[in-house]
């Protein structure tokens, strides 16, 4: 599903969520980074249709979101996991994605249940398909959550910080899982792991300050890194100059990685930056942006 | 129409799994069997007719059960938000109305379930004694007549109204309501008791009497004189009507104010 924004602003009394967000999100696994308050939440509900814009245009799969059919024709083909989703702890997850299927219109009820059990299988929850919500550890729900977003086969899947409190084990399985699904499909995935957009993403865009600071493929944004990315070893303390990304003690002194315009000791040595570099360069060389 | 079916069935089945539902309906419809003195329906002669003796049966019950199921349907709006389920169900694609819809069913359908049972053991326990089974069909009539149009008009109340004023402060205002609006007595004070509107169902158990007295205050003069006709099998009817449509105010009000914010549309320029 293709998805273009243009001018999208949100304001919640005094603070503005979203400051005039222009993207472009023509499919496959799109991956949304920023600091705390960027404004990331806050433009995946309305790209759900759970929130309302200030104003500004948003045309998903060709359905304007401003009105109400464009937003319900959206969810009609919508999976989404919000951040901090709660779940009915009287439920068992098979009646919870029962219930949720039933919303998405699923009407044929073998095959409802049939697809609520594959996914539970999928997200490696079969043993405790039968068991209360109320004793689900928060990883558990998580994929309960995971496993809600996928019914109905949705052609647009927007999932806001998936992977919190998963375990690396699960993490991995689950942006895996993610992309293999971006194939045929249109995932916005919000996160704070930069690590996880670099596993999975081609496209990506930052927010800050209610603004998109970057959008690209993913390589441009690492290449930010480009030339500010250095390491220094030294058994003193760490460099003063630059962001300080990485430190690791060795025998022969602390390895730092330091992203800095300028090297950050004389025996700093240029290297290869990671993605991660390159979101800490662009946030530095982005002016000192107005966070909330 | 699936969606409203789904939202009903789901609701139903969570609150009729609360423990709270059963343990709260037991202790009061377990004080009313045990406390209801000289006047109650146990005490009835013996060769009273079935329908008299299900009527008062009923209206016994209906002066704390109701209570319960105000106090626990109180939170079942207000727990989308609190469960954090909210933004998801707002995700999926159905009006909103529809969930307020499927919430009002679900909740009637299980605070029937105790109310229900409530009448049908006690015909059960009465089958002895009175050697009617009668009673059995007598306890089914009472139950929609006297129980089901007050358990709907609280589920209206007790969805939408903690809203607006929350959870605890609704409870408190309910149990003030309870007492002032169906049992004070319509001379003491101004009150709606005794009038068609009182959810107890005084009009609905005093045409089941049919034995010349008013059940509890139907039709007894006071304020607002115009809703206390005198009781008749016309003004039970009345009565049943006006306590489910009353209830189905504060519904639509909720449902117009729901469906309004999500028609809103916006400006493509600021
Ligand atoms: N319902 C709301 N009422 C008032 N302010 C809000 C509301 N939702 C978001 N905001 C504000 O909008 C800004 C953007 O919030 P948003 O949740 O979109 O950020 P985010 O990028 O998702 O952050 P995080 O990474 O912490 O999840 C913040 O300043 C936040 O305080
Ligand atoms: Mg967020």
């Amino acid at each position: 599903m293709h998805i273009e924004i243009a001018d999208l602003r949100r304001r919640f009394g005094r603070v503005t969520a979203l400051d005039g967000v222009d993207l472009t999100v023509a499919g496959g696994m799109f991956g949304l980074l920023g600091t705390n308050g960027a404004g990331k939440t806050t433009l995946m509900r309305i790209l759900a249709g759970v929130l309302p814009a200030t104003s500004g245009r948003v045309i998903a799969g060709g359905h304007d979101l401003s009105t109400r059919a464009g937003r319900v024709a959206v969810q009609r083909r919508l999976g989404y996991l919000p951040q901090d989703l709660g779940l009915y702890p009287d439920l068992t997850p098979t009646e919870f994605l029962d219930y949720v299927g039933l919303l998405k219109g699923l009407d044929d009820r073998a095959a409802r249940r049939r697809q609520a059990a594959e996914l539970l299988d999928l997200v490696g929850l079969s043993d405790v398909a039968g068991r209360k919500l109320k004793g689900f550890s928060g990883g558990m729900r998580r994929r309960v959550g995971i496993a809600q977003a996928l019914l109905g086969d949705p052609a647009l899947l927007i999932v806001d910080e998936p992977t919190v409190g998963l375990d690396p084990e699960e993490r991995i399985r689950f942006r895996t899982l993610l992309s293999s699904l971006a194939d045929a499909r249109t995932v916005l995935l919000s996160t704070h792991i930069v690590e996880d957009v670099a596993q999975t993403c081609r496209q990506t865009a930052v927010l800050a300050g209610g603004r998109v600071a970057f959008t690209g493929a993913v390589t441009d944004l690492t290449a930010r890194a480009e030339g500010v990315t250095w390491e220094i070893v030294t058994p003193g303390p760490p460099p003063t100059d630059g962001v300080v990304v990485s430190a690791i003690a060795r025998t022969d002194g602390t390895h730092y990685r330091v992203v800095s315009p300028q090297p950050p000791a004389p025996d700093a040595v240029l290297v290869t930056p990671s993605l991660e570099e390159g979101y800490v360069a662009l946030m530095r060389s982005a002016a000192p942006a107005p966070v909330g | 129409m699936t969606a409203l079916l789904a939202v009903a069935r789901y609701e139903f089945r969570m609150q009729a799994r609360k423990r709270s539902l059963w343990i709260a309906a037991t202790l009061l419809g377990g004080a009313l069997i045990v406390l209801q003195g000289d006047r109650g329906p146990r005490s009835l002669p013996v060769g009273t007719p079935a329908r008299e003796v299900m009527g008062t049966w009923a209206l016994l019950f209906a002066i704390l059960m109701p209570l319960a199921y105000g106090m626990l349907l109180a939170d079942r709006l207000v727990r989308d938000r609190k469960l954090r389920v909210e933004p998801l169900l707002e995700s999926l694609p159905h009006a909103p109305a529809t969930r307020l819809a499927g919430k009002y069913l679900g909740g009637i359908g299980a605070c029937a379930l105790p109310g229900l049972a409530a009448l049908l053991l006690a015909a059960i326990t009465e089958l002895p004694k009175r050697h009617d089974p009668a009673l059995i069909g007598w306890a089914l009539v009472a139950f929609v007549v006297v129980t089901l149009p007050g358990i709907a008009m609280v589920a209206g109340f007790a969805l939408v109204c903690p809203v607006i004023v929350s959870v605890p402060l609704f409870r408190v205002l309910f149990v003030g309501y309870w007492f002032w609006g169906n049992m004070l007595a319509p001379d003491f004070l101004p009150s709606l008791t005794g009038t068609l509107l009182t959810p107890i169902g005084d009009y609905g158990a005093t045409w089941l009497l049919a034995n010349g007295h008013t059940a509890l205050f139907a039709g007894t003069p006071g304020f607002l004189s115009f809703l206390r006709p005198d009781p008749s099998a016309a003004t039970a009817a009345l009565s049943v009507a006006v306590v489910v449509l009353c209830g189905l105010i504060p519904l639509a009000a909720a449902a117009v104010v729901a469906h309004r914010s999500t028609r809103q549309t916006w400006p493509s320029k600021a």
